[in-house]
Parts: C-alpha cells; structure tokens; sequence
C-alpha cells in the first residue's frame, strides 16, 4: 500500500485535472495532514524524477518577517518559483511544506481556496479530524440538548429513529406511543368540526335568545368566526364525556321512569361522533336543573356536567335534517317558562349578541366551570331614562358593560313568548324509542315534568 | 514572538516521503480558565421611550468623586472644588464636570430640516471638527465656555474631567489645567508558566464584492487549527488558548441600504446579502469552534442592534457551530477573563467616532485617551449611537483591563502602557482583517502581542506591472 497513493495522486491531478491541495487530500484520503504533505512531496519528487509532464506546485512558507520595522508572523502561499525569495526573507523559516500540485500554473491562488472550501464543505462535521491539534473542550452538545435551546437542523432526523431503537424489545408497542400523541394532537384537528358546530351551536343558541325572529340566519356565521379558539375546548369535552356522564347517572339513578332520558353512556360511546346524540343530553341536563336549581352545590356540579354536554347541540347542528330546526326550538322556548333553570343556564344565556364577544364569555364560561364564581364582564342592551337640559324625557339605549357573577340571576323570560314545548314534542322523536327505554330508564330521577316533556321530545324521535 | 515558540521544536521536515510508520502528530489544544464579565452589557429590559440626559447625569454622577480625588492628588489636598452655580469671578478653584463640544460642523437634523429648502445634502466628512468650535463644561446645573490650556480639537463631548482655573470677568473659564480620571485599580495578573496565546481578529468582512481576502482567512483558519504548518507551527498552535473575533465578521456589502427604499414587489424574492454571508461564517466558526473555544462579537455591520453595547449574534443564526460548547456569541463591548488576564475592548466603533470628531487620527492613541478618562465610549449619546440608560453608565470602567482592544482598526497597533498606579495595559488596536489580512496574537504570559499576516499571490500583482509597462 505503501506507493499506492501516489498513482491515487497521479490519478487526481493528471486524469481529473485536479488541484490537489494537502488539506484535500487529507480529507479524501482521510489521512493526517502531515502525512498528506509528505505524500504531495514525495509525488512531486517522484514526477520530477520521471521527468514526465511538467507539474506545478505551490508552497506554504512561515515565518518570521520584519516589515516596515515591525515584526510579524508571516504565513504565506506562494509559487515554486517564489519559493527561495520568500525563504530568504524570513528568519527563522518556521515552516516549509508543499500546498498543492496542479497541473496548470496558478495565476492567482482563488482556485486553492475554492478547492479546500468544497473539501471542507463536504466534512463539515468532521474537519478537523486530521489536524494536528485536539481539542477536549471541543464536543458538540448531545442532539438532545441543541434541541431545547439551540436548533441544530441536522439532528432532529435521526433522532426519532435512535428512539424506535432504543424500544427494540417491545417491537409492537414502540410505534404506538408515537402514535398516540399525535393522535392527540391531530385529533385536535380531526374533531375540529364536531367542536366546532358544538361551539357554534351554542352561540347561535345565545343568539337567538336575543333576537328570536332571526333564529336561523346567523347560525352559519358565528361558528365560522368561533372555531379556530374554541377546538380546544371543544375537544377536550369530546375526550372526557364517558367518566362524568356515569357519574351523573349514578346521580340520577333514582329518576322517574316516565322521563326515560334519551342519551346514555354507553350509547354515547357506540355512536360515531358526528351523530346527533347531543340533544338528547342536553335536554336531560336541562331537566335536572328544574329541580335543583337551589342549592349551590349542585349547580357547580351541573356547570361541570355542561362542559360535557357542550358537545351536544353542535353535533345536532351538523346534521341538517329538518329536525334540527324543531330541535333547537325546544330548548329555546323551554327557557322562557323555567325562570329558575336561568340560573344553572346563565353563562351561556346571557351572552351578547356579539359574536365576537361571545367567545370571550364563551372562554370564561368555561373557567367558571372548575367551579368557582367569577366575575365576569358582559355588554348589556340597556335603556335610561331621563330629563335633558331642555326638559324632554329622552329614552336612550346604549350597550354598556357590566359585571356579574354567576349566580346573578337577571335572565328575562319576557323577551321570548312562551310557546308550547310540547306542541314540538310530537314532530320530533321517533327515532331512538327502543333505546331510550332500555337505556334510559334508569337515568335523572330528579326531573320535572316540563323536563319530561322535552326529553320526551327527544325519546320520540 | 510566536515564530520563536513555534521555531524551537525542531521536528521532521515535512518535505521528505512520509514514514509509514509515523501517524501524524497530534498535540493536545491548552486549556484555559475562562470567565466572561460582560453581564453589564447586556440591556435585558429595552425601553427606548427615556431621554437621553440621564446617561449624563449618571456618568457625572459616578466619576464625581473620582475625580474630586484625581483633583486633590493633583492641585493640593486643599484645593476647592466647587459647582459651577457657586463660582465666583476671578476665585481659583476646581470644577468637575462633562465636556460639551460645539461643533458647526456636526451633522444635526434640525439644521437639515430648517435648511433644506435650498441646501444640498452635505457630504459625509472624516473629520467634524473646525476652527469655529467652542468648548463647553457642563455640571448638573449649569455650564460655561473654557479657555484656555485646554486642546478643543483633541477633547470630545461626553468625556468628564475635572479643571483648574478661575472665571474670568466676560463669563469664561480660563482654564489653567484639567485632569482626566485616568486608570482604575487593576487586578493582579496570576504568573503563567508557559506560553499562551489569544488570537484577535476583527473585520473579516464576509459577503463581500471580492473574495480575495478568503484564501488569507481559510489560511488562518488552517493554522490555528493546526492544519497547517510544520509540526513546530501546529504545537505552536496548540498554545493558542482561545480565538476573539471582534466584530464586523460580514461586510459592510451586505446591507442593503436599497431594501428599505426600494418597492416590496421587487424585492420580494431576493434574499438578504447576509443570509448567505451568514452561512459563510457559521461554516468558518464551525472549523474553528470544532478545535478551539471562540469568542464572537458584534460589530457595526453585523446582524444585531446598531447601538451599543451591541447584544450577542442571536445562536439560531449559527446552526452548525452553536452545537459545541466552545462557541461564545458575546456582546460589543467585550469583557472577560482569561486565564486572569482581564480583556476588554470594543469592535471600533467608539474610536471610529472619536476619531471623527478629534484631531485624534492613530487609534492606539485614541484608545489610550479613552482608558485614561475611564469611559469605552465618551461620545456616546452624542454622536455614537447608545442604548438609553438611566441609572447607570455601564461604559465607565469600573476595573483596569489588562489588554484593552478596538477591532477594525486600520492598522495594526500595540502599545504597552503604566498607569500611575503601576497598572500595566496592553493596548491593542485589532486590524481589519479583510484589508490587511492580519491578525494579532497575545501572548497572556508576557502580555506581548504580535500581528500575524497572511498572503497569497495574486494575478493582480503581474497584470499591474503588465499595465504598467503598456502605459
């Protein structure tokens, strides 16, 4: 092996029209650089000898130099030819040692430059493996640490990779928890339109609370606008309902059987998301709220339940049969005539007709939940009264903001006529029958009777 | 200096076959103890909304009592010093306070505003200074024109001195004498056992319109890395401790002053010059941070703020160097230990604005002039662009360095000064490297330091004779 880098040599220079500098050749060859200006020198020595084809080759010189009065060190590249003029001016010569070898003759040393920079370029990572100097300091950070504060794009690749092998024992459970979280995530996405239409739903709900002749216009709009925030929230309710819907059934357990709530748990669990299941929870909620309506207990624990159902009335909103009118209808009229469930409803009711707003208060409703009071903030449709300077009674009617706390009651039930929410039972449900009397039977003991109506409303459907 | 450390080891010639035995020394990079001081430096919370007096106030402020005592050292234990509300005309006394520089020739913007109707533009000048211009001293009340033994052309606004002399009956102070703070109390510097090395460089002006300089800067790389060389150069290189690159690491060529003039639509798509200069540099670090620890700092025309004290280059900048531990992004004014040996210095803009604005043209002298009144940048808020600060002047040295630098200097300058405390400080002015192609070593045993230059032949050297024939 020994001779052989010089056909190597020969090879790059006379065939490729190389310049091959030592530093390259260092790098390709992936010896010590001073090995490689050995190898360059005996090529050289050898070619001259054989007195073949003439070749160039530059030199590196160093030294010490004096200058204009001032000493300096003096390192320099220069041409064979300038070689002795360079050595004679420097005293001591620190350094002697063949650069390069190229065929042509170099008129400026710019191609030097390109060449080692393409070397170097090509061993970034490794380019200093062959000098003649180590640096213990000099460790790259592990990939896991660049990764926090400082970003190295190249690592982040292979990364996962040393993962999965690492979790070589389990072959079959190492690809799932990946899988999960991003199904985590992604199923943020995913669900993005069920929580959406839930969100949607409840405000187009609010809305219409406020302007009843408008009730189905708007509803497309607001949701639009709403969605991006609301996913969040949205979703998580989506993953939770199994656990807290049991409790609540458990809760309910001593109900009476002719309410025969439509939803439960497990039902929820079988059907597929996009499914209308929400109405019928949303009723049953609406139907313990008649009863409990004083105790301050229960009312943090049906804010908790409300998170739940949230995803409810969206998912009804989905599906646009023309049930989904009469559905909302229910809920909507129901309100008027249980002055009390305002209480539990107020959040959520009390809404402004801004949509825009209504996210804010939507997002507070939600902290409400964890059940404490808050004071929130809310704009208000308000109309003074009062004399003027001209002595008229002027009538005025302008927004303001006030605060409220939740258990504020101020809900008017004078601003929708009450309609019959039983006339709206027969139409609805004919649907779940079978299931809701298996199912449900056991469900909300507490409900009241203009509950049952509506929650028949659903049943029959 | 570094050629004797480097000569001694008399190895093998590397121009002989090589030894299929030998594998190629490998010598082990010094360590060194390091510990940056620049915490002062850095301006956590920005609020630019403060008006600039207050630096004035503080910087006065701190070096009052200073300078009382440089007075008393000076003039007599006994010599009064007064405010200049309580002057009284014709009394011998002294007073501490800052210098106000009028200069007519100082480019203002209100005068800009008020003339422009039927001025050109006047034409960016090396010097601002005049014959017309008045001296002013300033304490926190009042102020009031020097005459006298004192060179307006070599004092710059903001620097704080104390003056000996009386008021004289037209309402100016005919100053007799005046002393500046001069040097603080220096730290010991440990006594090394051998020889090492930091390297300063500043200026490499990457992304310029000509790459001529870059085979000069890969050869510095290549030998501090101990690429290149002999085997006595590359154990000399292994002594070089640390490298210090201080500011101006891209060219003045990347910033695109049309960017901000020019129309969005046709720039969309056009990269910024600094973009690929920056990967240019990340590269070159990434040589240099794989064998040595580096110390980068901002300069005048580098991506951070303008004003100083300049904050550390961002790391995400650096994708392939900021992986190693030696990297150190630092901010403009730089301080740090190394090895005990205090470094301080600036990338030049401070001395570049002295210097316009001075008679003052040598930068080692001006560099001194700035050490011997205790503050990195006198001029600044006036004419050097500053951070607003308000209860402190972090620019007041507090500490004698022991090597005080500016980068981007014209040429290469070092200077061993005594202060009268028997401080020793090595004043360096760092040379612009993609000019001169040099770049300097200090030697933290000896506090000597020595240019280091680099050169490769041009085609530019026989053209021009050519050409010179032909003419």
């Amino acid at each position: 092996m020994d001779e052989l880098y010089l056909d190597n040599i020969d090879e790059y220079v006379n065939d490729h029209d190389k310049i091959v500098t030592y530093k390259w050749l260092s790098l390709t060859l992936g010896v010590h650089v001073n090995i490689a200006k050995q190898m360059l020198y005996h090529y050289l020595e050898h070619k001259r000898k054989e007195s073949s084809p003439q070749l160039h080759a530059t030199y590196l010189v160093s030294g010490k130099l004096v200058e204009n009065g001032q000493t300096c060190h003096k390192v320099s590249v220069v041409r064979e030819d300038q070689l002795e003029d360079f050595k004679a001016k420097m005293s001591p010569v620190v350094s002697v040692h063949v650069y390069s070898v190229q065929k042509a003759l170099l008129k400026d040393s710019n191609p030097l430059y390109i060449v080692d920079y393409d070397a170097v370029k090509d061993n970034l990572k490794s380019c200093s493996r062959f000098s003649a100097i180590r640096c213990p300091a000099a460790v790259p950070l592990s990939s896991a640490q660049p990764q926090q504060g400082r970003e190295t794009p190249g690592n982040p690749p292979p990364e996962p990779e040393t993962r999965k092998t690492g979790m070589n024992g389990h072959a079959n459970v190492a690809p799932k928890p990946p899988a999960k979280p991003q199904k985590g995530i992604m199923g943020m996405f995913s669900s993005k339109p069920a929580s959406k239409n839930q969100d949607g739903g409840k405000e187009i709900k609010s809305e219409v609370k406020e302007h009843p002749p408008s009730e189905d216009v708007p509803k497309s709009k607001p949701v639009a606008k709403v969605n991006p925030m609301l996913n969040f929230f949205g979703n998580q309710t989506t993953k939770k309902p199994d656990k807290p819907v049991k409790q609540e059934e458990a809760a309910e357990r001593t109900s009476t059987p002719e309410l025969q709530p439509p939803s439960s748990p497990t039902e929820e669990k079988e059907k597929p998301k996009g499914e209308p299941e929400p109405p019928p929870k949303d009723s049953r909620s609406k139907s313990k709220r008649i009863e409990d309506s004083g105790s301050e207990e229960e009312k943090m624990e049906k804010k908790k339940r409300r998170r739940i159902k949230r995803p409810e009335p969206d998912s009804s909103d989905e599906d646009d049969s023309p049930q989904q009118t009469e559905t909302r209808q229910p809920t909507l009229t129901k309100e008027p005539d249980t002055v009390q469930q305002s209480q539990v409803n107020e959040p959520r009711e009390q809404q402004t007709p801004f949509p825009r707003e209504g996210w804010f208060t939507r997002v507070s409703d939600f902290q409400g939940n964890s059940g404490t009071k808050m004071r929130k903030r809310r704009r208000v449709l308000k109309s003074r009264t009062f004399v003027d300077e001209e002595g008229c009674i002027v009538t005025e009617k302008c927004y303001e903001s006030e605060s409220y706390s939740e258990t504020e009651e101020d809900f008017q039930p004078s601003k929708q006529p009450p309609r019959d929410p039983v006339r709206a039972k027969p139409s609805a449900g004919s649907k779940g029958d079978d299931k809701k009397n298996q199912k449900k039977a056991s469900a909300s003991s507490n409900k009241g009777t203009k509950q049952a109506s509506i929650m028949g409303f659903f049943q029959k459907k | 200096m570094f050629s004797e450390v480097s000569a001694q080891k008399e190895g093998s010639s590397l121009l002989c076959r090589p030894d299929s035995e030998d594998q190629g020394p490998v010598f082990e990079r010094m360590s060194q103890a390091y510990s940056p001081w620049s915490e002062r430096y850095s301006v956590g919370e920005r609020s630019f909304s403060r008006q600039y007096a207050h630096i004035y106030a503080a910087r006065l402020m701190q070096m009052r009592p200073t300078l009382s005592e440089r007075a008393q050292k000076k003039w007599g234990p006994d010599v009064i010093i007064k405010k200049l509300c309580d002057l009284e005309p014709g009394e011998q006394c002294c007073i501490v306070g800052t210098l106000f520089k009028r200069m007519e020739l100082q480019p203002s913007i209100l005068k800009e505003i008020s003339e422009e109707h039927n001025l050109l533009p006047q034409p960016p000048r090396a010097k601002y200074i005049s014959e017309a211009d008045e001296l002013i001293l300033e304490d926190e009340l009042q102020r009031i024109k020097l005459e006298g033994k004192v060179d307006r052309n070599k004092c710059v606004t903001g620097s704080v001195i104390a003056i000996y002399g009386a008021e004289k009956n037209d309402g100016k102070f005919t100053v007799e004498d005046f002393c500046t703070a001069d040097l603080p109390l220096q730290r010991e510097r440990p006594a090394l056992s051998s020889d090492r090395f930091v390297l300063l460089a500043s200026g490499l002006g990457l992304g310029s319109s000509h790459a001529d300089s870059m085979l000069g800067l890969q050869l510095l790389v290549d030998m501090v890395t101990g690429q290149l060389g002999d085997m006595g150069e590359q154990s000399g290189a292994a002594a070089i401790s640390r490298v210090l690159l201080a500011g101006n690491l891209l060219s003045q060529n990347t910033q695109d002053k049309d960017a901000s003039t020019k129309a969005k639509y046709l720039t969309k798509k056009t990269q910024a010059g600094s973009v690929e200069a920056i990967r240019l540099l990340d590269e070159l670090l990434l040589q240099l941070v794989a064998s040595l620890p580096v110390d980068v700092m901002p300069g005048q025309y580098d991506p951070t703020n303008y004003t100083l004290p300049q904050q550390p280059l961002h790391r995400c900048m650096f994708p392939l160097s900021s992986v190693y531990p030696t990297l150190q992004l630092a901010s403009n004014p730089y301080e740090a230990s190394i090895d005990g040996v205090r470094f301080l210095g600036t990338s030049g803009q401070n001395v570049c604005d002295i210097q316009r604005y001075s008679s003052m043209d040598n930068h080692l002298e001006i560099l001194e002039e700035t050490l011997r009144l205790r503050h990195l940048a006198p001029t600044a808020p006036d004419t050097l662009g500053c951070y607003p600060f308000y209860q402190k002047d972090p620019f007041i040295l507090e500490e004698c360095p022991h090597v005080y630098f500016s980068g981007n200097a014209p040429a290469f300058g070092s200077k061993l000064i005594e202060g009268p405390d028997g401080q020793q400080v090595l004043l360096v002015t760092i040379p612009e490297f993609c000019s001169t192609q040099t770049a300097c070593l200090v030697n933290l045993r000896t506090l000597q330091c020595e240019p280091v230059c680099f050169s490769a032949f041009t085609a530019q050297e026989d053209e021009e004779s050519e050409m010179n024939v032909s003419h």
